[in-house]
């Protein structure tokens, strides 16, 4: 059921991935994602075939200021999220499962780590609710975590460029994926939640893509 | 936030009960095995996720088994541990007209598929703290579950009533 499941999803971001490309070019059909026997590869989160490059964005974190996503994290192990922090379900849960995979890691691995919370909920996730947010997640471990918020348009660019379905309700039905960009600015691999094989996947995958 | 006041499960659930008595600083975790009993539902697997600060609003999770021959529904749930409780089931939308469990059916409430959310929370919730709910079924009449809080990123209970 587990396996059927995660083929599924599988399948479905693979879906995704493939209408996120549609209008991009009209270059020779390559190998379908959905054809590839391989699985994850050696991820033990859900691979991703074309792998998606590091997007580009600029926002407004937690302090205020103006934090631009490729620069700033670029060459880093990165996960980016997008929740918001109202939401007692999946966003927390997600949350803590990487914050608790990462303290598993050594410091040095977790000190070269961010983690980035992009917020759909323009409305109510302010600077000083992320940080309150936020801070619940960071404690104890010793990777940066970076709240970011900014105007709707903004938020939606931000998700576009990330390849992630863009948020409705007010931000409240958003993607439930969770992208990991390693070390070659490449995303090979995503997580979604499910109880506690997350934490497991992400100590897993991380430092294979930090090298 | 965008909610239809009025959509609210039967105006679900003002904290009438209060506060008062339904949260417990202890965890008498009541979960009856799913098979195990001769009731007509049974409810298990209860827990509510313990919210991240400065969110005032947490998600209660449960499985409703239905071992009768006919169908039932869920009309009303009701927590005391703030000020409104209501059902979301995937999508985010509300249930306004209750839930069907079909005989020997199952409704299943997990992260990403459906929880009671409740909202503006009297107090603090810890783990090792528990929240009673009324669940109040058209046929099978009213039955309270005992739901412990646990933190996020520890496990959910197991089907089947193991650690």
């Amino acid at each position: 059921m587990n396996q059927l499941l995660r083929r599924l999803v599988l399948v479905l971001l693979t879906v995704v991935a493939l209408a996120g490309c549609a209008s991009s070019s009209g270059s020779a059909p390559t190998t379908s994602g959905l054809n590839d026997q391989s699985g994850s590869g050696p991820y033990q989160g859900i691979g991703m075939d074309p792998a998606r490059p590091r997007p580009s964005f600029t926002l407004s974190d937690q302090s205020g200021s103006t934090f631009d996503f490729a620069t700033r994290t670029r060459g880093h192990p990165t996960l980016l999220f997008f929740g918001y922090t109202r939401c007692p379900d999946i966003c927390p849960a997600t949350m803590a499962d990487i914050s608790l995979a990462l303290k598993k890691l050594p410091a040095a691995l977790q000190k070269r780590t961010y983690v980035v919370f992009v917020s759909t909920d323009v409305r109510h996730d302010t600077a000083r609710v992320l940080r309150k947010w936020l801070a619940s997640f960071a404690a104890g471990g010793r990777a940066s975590f970076v709240g970011l918020r900014g105007s709707r348009a903004q938020i939606d660019a931000a998700q576009a460029a990330a390849h992630i379905f863009l948020a409705e309700d007010g931000g409240q039905t958003h993607s439930a994926q969770v992208l990991l960009y390693g070390a070659d600015d490449y995303a090979r691999v995503s997580f979604v939640y499910n109880n506690t094989a997350e934490q497991r996947e992400i100590e897993h995958d991380l430092p294979l893509v930090a090298r | 936030m965008r909610t239809p006041r009025p959509a609210a499960i039967g105006a679900l659930a003002v904290g009438l009960l209060g506060a008062a008595g339904l949260i417990r600083a202890t965890v008498p975790v009541a979960v009856p095995a799913a098979a195990s009993s001769s009731a007509p539902i049974v409810v298990s697997e209860a827990y509510v996720r313990q919210p991240t600060p400065p969110t005032d609003a947490a998600a209660a999770y449960f499985t409703i088994t239905n071992t009768t021959d006919r169908a039932d529904r869920l009309d009303s749930v009701v927590s005391g541990a703030g000020a409104s409780t209501m059902l979301h089931t995937s999508g985010m939308q509300m249930n306004m007209a209750g839930v069907t469990i079909p005989a020997h059916g199952r409704l299943v409430l997990s992260t990403g598929k459906g929880h009671v959310m409740i909202e503006h929370l009297f107090g603090v919730l810890r783990p090792g703290q528990s929240v009673n709910f009324d669940l109040s079924f058209a046929s099978a009449g009213t039955i309270t579950v005992v739901a412990p809080v646990i933190a996020p990123g520890n496990p959910a209970p197991r089907i089947g009533g193991g650690p």
